[in-house]
């Protein structure tokens, strides 16, 4: 319990950095393509129709949290849990979206 | 199907934003005494909603990601055809909202499990952002279910 308290704040704040990192480079693990219902691996450019990267953000994010939060253990090992990383970090991350996304309100 | 679907992702969306907006007022602004309809709303004990949420918040976007596909392929063309790119962009913001709440899921379990005075401040933010993060999603899913009517397409 004391190692999942210390991680999941890391988690929390890697996830949404490496989420929001992976939709402005497309780090997709894997792309979709809807309209002929086919999976690929990596970022994958249109067989047919549109392409989905949203599940390989999702994944590629959840890996890379997984990975970061290990590797920060030793350091957290000596220090109380940081909860005000775990909101803190995806509150920007949330702000920064709408600055992201105004190309869509701005046409 | 698909229709079926997104019927159920909207009505257990709606069990969500109850049971996320019960508890991010019951911890904002909580209540000892019952007597009336807003004191006996705010004192209600928030930590029974914790797992509640979490299920519900997890399959949401689980149904969600089954039916986007469909949005993908039919609506955002239609919307993108229709100029409606406000439209487009709310759905986007709204997806990328929903991938955040998942990555908070693990901290607000844990800080609603452990009720130390250091996870307090944590507590009271990541469900008021879970809590912003639902109603944003609805609010926009509502808007783009109906948009023909919204605009008189």
């Amino acid at each position: 319990m004391n190692m999942i308290e210390k991680l999941a704040p890391v988690f929390a704040a890697a996830f949404a950095v490496i989420y929001i990192v992976s939709v402005e480079l497309n780090w997709a693990l894997f792309t979709y393509h809807p309209k002929i219902r086919e999976w690929g691996w990596l970022v994958e450019p249109s067989r047919n129709g549109p392409t989905m990267y949203w599940y390989g953000w999702l994944v590629t994010s959840a890996l890379g949290a997984v990975a970061v939060s290990m590797l920060t253990l030793p350091v957290l090992k000596s220090r109380p849990p940081q909860y005000w990383l775990g909101w803190i970090v995806p509150l920007i991350v949330m702000v920064s979206v709408f600055y992201l996304f105004r190309g869509f309100f701005l046409r | 199907m698909a229709t079926f679907l997104l019927i159920l992702h909207g009505l257990l969306a709606v069990a969500l934003l109850g049971g996320i907006t019960h508890q991010a007022v019951a911890v904002v602004w909580p209540s000892r005494n019952k007597v009336g309809f807003a004191n006996a709303y705010r004192a209600v004990s928030s930590r029974v909603y914790v797992n509640a949420n979490i299920a519900l918040f997890m399959v949401v976007a689980f149904l969600g990601g089954v039916i986007y596909p469909t949005y993908r392929v039919w609506i955002r063309t239609y919307l993108e055809n229709a100029r409606l790119f406000s439209a487009v962009g709310s759905f986007e913001i709204k997806e990328q909202f929903i991938a955040i709440g998942l990555g908070l899921l693990p901290l607000y379990w844990l800080v609603w499990r452990r009720p130390e005075p250091a996870g307090q401040s944590a507590k009271i933010a990541v469900t008021l952002m879970l809590c912003f993060i639902v109603w944003f999603s609805f609010i926009v899913g509502h808007v783009l279910n109906n948009i023909r009517g919204f605009f008189g397409l």
